[in-house]
Parts: C-alpha cells; structure tokens; sequence
C-alpha cells in the first residue's frame, strides 16, 4: 500500500468523522455548547468566592447631619479602604425615614452621622461627648461582617480624633521640637497580609474564570466519549464495522481513522473555550482569561489530555455492548473523575485528604497542567510530568482496546 | 471456485457449524437456506475472513484462506444483512467513502460509483441524506455499496430483508443482472424460498450446523417432487429441517 493510498484512505476516514459529528446535533452540544454555557455561568456564579482575596464592596446608606468638616473627611477615609461605598442620601431624613429606605432598597448597613460630629471628632462644643454615629444592621449580615465594618469605622473614627488631637497641641509640640508629621496617623494599613498554603510554597490563586475554562474544557474533552461510543457502536451494530473488517481494513486504520479525527475536534474545543474565556465572559460581566505566553506548554498539555480522552474513550467504546452502557458508563467515569479531580468544586478548597485524593484523577493531571500555562505562567518543563502521565494512561488505554479488538477478531 | 473442507467452528464449545463440505462453482449464485441459528452467517462472516474458523480448510479462486485472506478480501465483497453504512451521511458521501476504503481513486472511482449508482437506482437521491431513504432505497444503497470493488464473489446476506415488493424484485432482478453481465459468483442467504427458488444455480440447506442438502437446483426441486409430492422448495425446506421452533437462545 503506498503513502499516497493510505493518505487518500485517512482523509476520506476524517471527512466521513467530521460529517458525522457536525451532523450529530448531541454530540455539538455536549462538545461545544454545554461546556461553553457552563464556562458562563460557573464563572459568573462563582465570581464572588473566588475573589475572596480581592476587593469586596459593601454597600452602605448614609445620611451625614453634620455640617464640619471632619464628617466628609471620615467619609473619604472610610471609601479609600474599597471595600465600603456609602450612598448618601438627603441631609434633613429622619431616623424612621432611613430605616424604611434601607428595607425598601435592600441596604444591609446605614450609617447616620449625627450632627456632632465635628464637634465630637475636635472635642468642642456642647455635644462633644455624645455618641457621633449610630449604625443600622440588617439582622441578617452574617457577624463577621458587621465586626468588620464596626471595626472600620472605629478605626477610622479614632485615627480622625488623633489627627484632631495633634493638631490642638502643634503648638506644645513645636515647643518641644517634635515634628507633627511623625505623630499623624498613617493613611494605609501598616500590615502586610501573606496566605499560607499546605506545603508552604506559594501558590496563585486562579480567578473564576481561570478555574472555570480549563476545568470545563477539560470536561468537555474527555466527554469525547459520547459521539466516539455512539459512532463507534452503531458501526459494531449496523454492520458497518464488519463490513469494513471484510474490506481488510486494518484494526490500525479504524483505530486511527477514530483518533485523528477527534484530536482535530479537541484541539478546536480547546480554541473554542478559551475564546470564550477571553472573550465572551468579559462581556457578561466577568474578568478575561489570561492565556499565559507559551504555545509549546499549551499545545502539549492539550495533545496529551486529548490523547488520553480519546483512548479512555475507545476502550469504553469497544468493551460496551450497547451505545446506552458506554454513554452511561463514560458519563458516570467523567462526572466521578470530574468532581474528584477539581473541576467542579476547586481543590483549594477541599480538605487535605480529598485533594491528595484528586491527585488520582487524570482529569486533575490535565487541570493542573491548564493552570501551570493560564495561571503560573508556566511552559513545557512545568507541563511535562503531567503530560506524560497523561500520554502513559492513553498508552494503556489503546493497547488495552487493541487487545479488545483482536480478541473480538478471533472469535 | 469456493471449495469448504470440514469446516467446524464452535462458540463457546457450543459447536454452530459441524464439519462442513461444500464447493461452489464460479459464475454460480448459490442460495443458502437454514433456519435461524443455523449457522448460515457463520459461515458467511468466515468465508469474508471477519471470524477465525476452528478447522477445516477453505479455499477461494485457488487462495487458501488463513495464508491469503487479504488478497481474497480485495476480490470479494460482503453486503451484510443489517444497513451497513452511515444513515448521517448522503448515499454520495457513503459510496465515496466506501470505494476509498477499496482502494479506488480518480477516475477508477468515478466509474465505479456510476455504476453502483445505476444498480442501485439511486440517481436522484445521491445528495441526500441516507437516513431520509425508504427502506427499499437503503437496501439498494446497502447492495450497491458492495459492488464498488467489482467483487469476483458476492455475499449477500439476506438483502431483501424488510422491503417492499417493488424493490425485492428490483433487487433479485439484480442479482441475476450482476451474475450475468459480471460473471461474479453470488452466494446467496434468505429466509424467502421463492426468491432462492427464482436466482439460485446451486442450492444448499444447512440446519444445526451441519450441511444436510447440496445441489443444482433442479435437482433438488425434482427431490422435493419426490419427498413431498410437488416441486415445492419450502415443504422440502420443512421436511428436512423440522417444523420445530427454531427461537434463538
């Protein structure tokens, strides 16, 4: 047989794998469709806990009676912390009228700043040892999160009142020599927070959009196993494999003509994803997925993900008898190996014992080695071991479904 | 010539053909008769070198099966009983893709898929979807599929199963076309004894997996006379093989 031939033969086998995906309605949805809505919602749903070590914003009603300035000072203060935003509302509202424009506009926090403010802050006036703020809660806010804002406001209640207090003795300073600068109050926080994960090394934390576009992609391409069985079977039952095997068409061109065909379709699911990453999910909202700067780590990673997609796939494919078994049976492996391995509950947050646990999950190989390229900024040597373990499970998977097929052959 | 000696074959230690001996001539179209589980496919999937026999030789055109089965799989062809092809793609797609697996490019493939599309009768349905076929249209495109190669030998298992009458006589019509014109010897298995009755040369029963009956088909038409009164090739078929339920298990 010469190159030629057996070329023209593997292009036929390809077009005849592509017609049949395109023109297979399910298997579009659960290759490109399901995975992509899952990237949009996941991403937009899980926004908030992934952002946890990021800025937070509490919306706060306020209402300001007084009319020093200090007042306007403790509220630029408090903004600069970008974790509060204060909505101020008319200067002459009472009390009552606060409360019920916190329920109706569904405010967890408003603030009142009483009109002595000022005078309480400078220590002048009548009023100076009355309370100057009165906080309304909404009961349900979780404590901690009334603790911080208590805290917050204290904090900068107190720094306000010390930058007061200097300023009433700059004289009895001046007198002593001591600049009044180094007395101030500072305006940023003096401390330097650091995260501490197991193991000790440090580790960046992926942004849901980074957690969710390769854990769906990675999904996605080991559900490769839908359209392969379904094709794969129907070729067993319709006689079409039969009458292929009487064409003497090699076990190797049938296993071949399934491969190539589906690495195509994987490496376009891998395209398709993380465009929708880049692209769409900013427009819905969410931040864009960066994509690290190395080609080589990412194709290599995808390859050997797909590989080992395609192989499981044959292997269930070929031990199947019916297309409902293999369907089931690499849905139930994905949806286990799946949630095991990180993809829908992130293995930062799962105790120790389960994210030892998920190290056993190749689809946690294949995550692992998308954030080593999107996260850590990783290349080929950082994708390699996962690589090969990947490409070492495609190995024995095909060898296995080699050994299926020639067992079948013989009987 | 297709020449069978002892053939046996078991699955399981379930013996399915027992120490078959048959010859067919070249040119001929041979019916093969047998009730369900009789082993009539067995022999059809080891014939087109798709199954390991147990032992036995087998020989085809001169070719010894087990040190030949490629070059006996090129000369060959097998039209399966089920609906061997691709219902997603077109009947045009189906025979492209069918003759490339033959080895067949340019013009060599053009040619032959005309003339696979004229046997078929399927010149106005190419670019359409096959599994928006008739069933008689998709027996047809089944048949013509094996035809690409332009086999010295054809099997045809069972191919008018399931259609309508139009397209069963369009089909034997057929058979005796490609048996004629071609030269090409047709071993033939059907449940229908009229049709056997009507394209066979050669007929053989085989029931339990062995071979009970083997002959021209007149002969065996004057042996049914003999054994049942009147030259009726399913009473004879009765008579041999039991009326006993044959219900696979």
């Amino acid at each position: 047989m010469t190159v030629s031939s057996t070329m023209i033969k593997l292009l036929y086998i390809l077009k005849k794998e592509f017609l049949l995906i395109i023109r297979d309605v399910h298997a579009v949805t659960v290759l490109f469709i399901l995975p992509a809505v899952f990237i949009l919602i996941m991403t937009l749903a899980m926004k908030d806990l992934f952002e946890l070590h990021s800025s937070v914003v509490i919306d706060i009603l306020a209402v300001n009676h007084d009319s020093g300035k200090r007042s306007v000072a403790f509220l630029k203060a408090m903004e600069e912390h970008n974790t509060f935003r204060f909505h101020l509302i008319e200067k002459d509202t009472v009390t009552e009228s606060v409360k019920e424009q916190m329920l109706s506009r569904d405010y967890k926090f408003a603030l009142i700043i009483k009109n002595n403010f000022s005078a309480f802050v400078n220590k002048k006036g009548k009023e100076k040892e009355k309370n100057p703020l009165e906080l309304l809660v909404n009961p349900t806010v979780p404590v901690q999160t009334q603790l911080v804002l208590k805290s917050t406001l204290d904090g900068e209640l107190s720094k306000l009142r010390w930058d007061a207090f200097i300023g009433r003795i700059d004289k009895l300073l001046a007198f002593a020599g001591i600049d009044k600068k180094d007395l101030k109050a500072d305006k940023l926080s003096p401390i330097d927070v650091q995260y501490v994960y197991k193991g000790g090394h440090y580790s960046k934390m992926p942004s849901a959009v980074q957690q969710s576009v390769p854990a769906w992609l990675v999904f996605s391409m080991f559900f490769i196993v839908i359209p392969i069985s379904n094709t794969f079977i129907s070729e067993r039952d319709q006689g079409t494999f039969m009458r292929l095997r009487s064409m003497n068409v090699p076990n190797s061109y049938l296993i071949l003509g399934k491969m190539i065909p589906y690495l195509l379709i994987n490496a376009v699911q891998v395209i398709f994803m993380i465009a929708i990453g880049v692209y769409v999910v900013p427009l819905c909202g969410g931040t864009a997925l960066t994509i690290g700067d190395s080609l080589g780590g990412l194709i290599l990673i995808a390859s050997a993900v797909s590989f080992s997609a395609i192989s499981v796939a044959l292997l269930i494919a070929s031990i199947a008898r019916t297309t409902e078994q293999a369907t089931t049976i690499g849905a139930v492996l994905n949806i286990i190996f799946g949630a095991l391995g990180g993809l829908m509950v992130p293995k930062f947050v799962m105790p120790v014992f389960m994210q030892n646990l998920a190290n056993f999950s190749p689809m946690s190989w294949g995550l692992e080695g998308f954030l080593d390229i999107f996260l850590r900024n990783g290349g080929v040597s950082d994708v390699l071991p996962k690589s090969l373990s990947l490409l070492a499970l495609g190995l024995v998977m095909l060898g296995m479904t080699l050994i299926v097929l020639r067992r079948q052959r013989k009987v | 010539m297709i020449k069978i000696e002892h053939l046996c074959k078991s699955y399981d230690k379930k013996p399915v053909l027992k120490d078959v001996t048959i010859s067919i001539q070249s040119g001929s179209i041979m019916g093969l008769l047998g009730p369900n589980g009789a082993g009539k496919t067995t022999l059809l999937s080891i014939l087109i070198g798709v199954i390991r026999k147990d032992s036995g030789s087998i020989t085809v055109n001169g070719m010894d099966l087990d040190h030949e089965i490629g070059a006996i799989q090129t000369r060959c062809s097998y039209v399966p009983q089920t609906l061997a092809f691709y219902p997603r793609l077109t009947a045009r797609e189906n025979l492209e893709y069918f003759g490339a697996l033959r080895d067949l490019k340019g013009k060599k493939l053009k040619e032959s898929m005309e003339f696979c599309i004229d046997i078929g009768s399927i010149q106005d349905f190419l670019n359409k979807r096959v599994d928006k076929f008739s069933g008689g249209m998709k027996r047809r495109l089944n048949m013509a599929i094996g035809l690409l190669n332009d086999p010295e030998i054809l099997y045809l298992d069972e191919p008018t199963l399931g259609v309508d009458a139009q397209s069963r006589n369009y089909i034997l019509k057929t058979i005796k076309k490609i048996n004629s014109e071609r030269k090409t010897t047709i071993i033939y298995t059907s449940h229908y004894m009229d049709e056997i009755e009507q394209v066979s040369d050669e007929i053989a029963i085989i029931d339990e997996g062995k071979l009970i009956l083997h002959g021209a088909k007149q002969d065996i038409l004057t042996r049914a006379d003999t054994l049942c009164g009147h030259r009726n090739l399913e009473e004879l078929f009765l008579k041999l093989t039991n009326i006993r339920l044959r219900d696979e298990n």
